[in-house]
């Protein structure tokens, strides 16, 4: 246990491909060059010679990475030119995760990412490829009073008597085919067939007719449904891919994730580094009452994919939400009743900030392109019911320790935030505000070491002076 | 937060701010006299000119005159044990309260215009928000920040 080891060879693979990624877009320009010149062969050469080196590179670099485990610490050697050592005690490490990708898996290995409190990731040790066996070792050897108990059977970790949920392959196939993007272009289509030829002025069709004066109707429309068929299958499959088997399990002090169809995914998140819980509901989701649940939290690198928003349930009923959290994360709950709503003098504010720039927009249209108007006018009155919704949709709920703030910009976002975990709070009134006895409330919380600030405009004024109460240290 | 903070800032930042926005609207008095220049060589109409004439003299009367009076008259800030209270705005007035213990440090800052009239600002960062206390008397800000970090050390829970 206390002997120096290697990682498993195959990491040379990964050092490889790696460098060669990093360097490749810096002799790309040159390469272009060269097969504008006809230089092709030393190109082949040269390409080859660069290979050559990074394998080379590469098996040095693995002979020199060596960890071991010690009493309370791991103790990692590494580099090739510069030696460096690092040690990192057990008490100080915050998660281990083991993931796998598609190499990984053809060689049974996986990788092992350990990550330390601090805001410097590069503090924190990656273990790129060691035996699954291995990796499972070692992250029950360096976590630290961890009771957690854990049998391996077959293909899925199996725990002992933690409250835990699976997301279902239904629930899944729901999620991929309400995907964002799968939304616009739904929406995009559904305007194009239903509105688009008494919208458009002839003018603009008698000049594209030009050059689709070959192509039927017919079979426009056939390519372009193709087309959209194909792109949503394909956000289903990169759905499937992504959450498949997603579980999520509560452990005494962490939230514990793994998912993933080819690349299997393990994640931990510390419950003392959660900052809110979010609920969110897309358009298309919110029409058949289905729900994201997702986390903040304070730093950053424990999701790298920068799409994934630190999910923690990637698609459930509405209704479920409540038995949800009371399950997995019970410090948190979903208020159904005594929500606040906002007052009807807020209305105007909400329709105005949405639809006067459409408004001007399409008063300067009326005047110098008067055939598009309407197009003009459905934007105009799209904005205002947008508007008109994201009036509907703001409205607070303060709970003892738990405020929650709901709000819409064409999505439904519900954020749960505790009192202690709010950076600061803002009550703002503009001189029209005053008028009217209205006030805009600004709170913030930490999100990927940075801000992310929480607004909810328009409350009634002494609401958003009793939130401030509430928050208020000085009673 | 039902009353305003009871502290106002130095009167001198009136001064400071004064000078600052002199100092800005030469920009767009270099951008009108270039476009005198131009009309003259190149023959196009002075109205141009002419409106960005006014527009300069409008924004100068404005932000020399009356936006330093009005944004001092509206700044206040009240320090308690446990939290800082800070109102500023013109068109928009923000209340803010920053409580001590969500407080990760605290700094003062001179630049040569407010040295010029001895006075510092104070800027206040939480974890996710900064917060600015803009012209204060360099020994009250001084004194200020080492007040408030006494106040902010209390044991701080994971962020």
């Amino acid at each position: 246990m206390f002997e120096p080891k290697r990682l498993h060879p195959v990491s040379v693979i990964f050092t490889t491909i790696q460098t060669f990624k990093q360097l490749i877009l810096g002799f790309l320009p040159i390469a272009i060059l060269a097969i504008g010149d006809g230089m092709f062969f030393y190109l082949v050469l040269g390409i080859g010679v660069l290979l050559l080196l990074i394998v080379g590179f590469s098996v040095l670099t693995w002979m020199r990475y060596t960890y071991q485990v010690e009493e309370d610490q791991l103790r990692i050697e590494h580099g090739v030119f510069i030696r460096k050592k690092r040690t990192i005690s057990k008490h100080r490490i915050q998660s281990i995760d083991l993931s796998q990708n598609i190499i990984h898996r053809l060689f049974g290995l996986t990788k092992v990412q350990i990550e330390t409190a601090g805001s410097d990731h590069k503090i924190d040790a990656a273990l790129h490829a060691v035996t699954l066996q291995e990796g499972k070792k070692l992250h029950d050897q360096l976590k630290y009073k961890q009771t957690v108990e854990m049998q391996r059977t077959d293909d899925q970790v199996e725990v002992v008597s933690y409250p835990s949920k699976q997301v279902s392959t239904k629930e899944l196939l729901i999620a991929g085919s309400t995907s964002a993007s799968f939304g616009f272009i739904i929406g995009l289509f559904a305007l194009g067939f239903s509105e688009l030829e008494v919208i458009i002025p002839d003018s603009f069709y008698n000049q594209a007719s030009a050059w689709v004066v070959n192509l039927t109707i017919q079979a426009m429309i056939v390519m372009a449904l193709t087309f959209f068929i194909i792109i949503w299958a394909l956000g289903i499959l990169v759905t499937l891919f992504q959450y498949w088997k997603f579980t999520i399990t509560r452990y005494e002090k962490e939230l514990f994730i793994t998912r993933g169809l080819l690349e299997k995914k393990q994640m931990t998140i510390p419950l003392k580094r959660i900052q809110a819980v979010g609920i969110k509901e897309t358009i298309i989701r919110q029409l058949f009452g289905f729900s994201t649940v997702y986390v903040e939290i304070a730093s950053g690198d424990i999701n790298n994919s920068g799409d994934m928003k630190t999910l923690v349930f990637p698609l459930m009923n509405r209704k479920n939400i409540h038995s949800f959290l009371a399950e997995i994360l019970p410090e948190y709950h979903l208020p159904i009743e005594k929500q606040m709503k906002l007052p009807k003098r807020a209305l105007p504010y909400y329709l105005v900030r949405t639809a006067f720039i459409p408004l001007i927009a399409s008063i300067i249209v009326a005047f110098i392109a008067v055939d598009w108007i309407a197009v003009a006018l459905i934007v105009f009155i799209l904005s205002a019911v947008i508007g008109y919704f994201q009036y509907r949709s703001a409205r607070y709920q303060l709970s003892n320790h738990q405020l929650m703030i709901q709000t819409r910009v064409l999505n439904k976002d519900i954020l749960l935030l505790k009192h202690h975990r709010l950076q600061s709070f803002a009550v703002k009134q503009h001189f029209l505000h005053r008028r009217h006895n209205l006030a805009s409330i600004d709170t913030a919380i930490l999100s990927r070491l940075a801000g992310r600030h929480v607004m909810l405009n328009e409350v009634d004024v002494e609401s958003a002076l009793q939130l401030a109460d509430w928050y208020s240290y000085e009673k | 937060m039902r009353n305003a903070p009871t502290e106002r800032i130095a009167t001198d930042a009136i001064k400071a701010w004064k000078v600052s926005a002199i100092m800005l609207s030469i920009i767009p008095l270099l951008i009108t006299i270039a476009l005198f220049v131009l009309a003259y060589y190149f023959e196009f109409s002075y109205w141009f000119a002419i409106g960005l004439t006014v527009f300069t003299i409008i924004e100068a009367v404005v932000t020399i005159v009356f936006i330093p009076k009005i944004r001092w008259n509206r700044w206040r800030y009240q320090i308690f044990d446990q939290e800082i209270y800070v109102q500023h705005g013109i068109l928009v007035v923000t209340r803010t309260i920053i409580p001590m213990i969500r407080i990760q440090h605290v700094d003062t800052k001179q630049g040569p215009i407010l040295k010029n009239y001895k006075l510092a600002s104070l800027t206040i960062s939480t974890a996710a928000t900064t917060h600015e206390i803009p012209a204060l008397l360099e020994e009250e800000a001084s004194n200020l920040r080492d007040q408030i970090s006494e106040l902010a050390r209390v044991e701080q829970d994971d962020v």
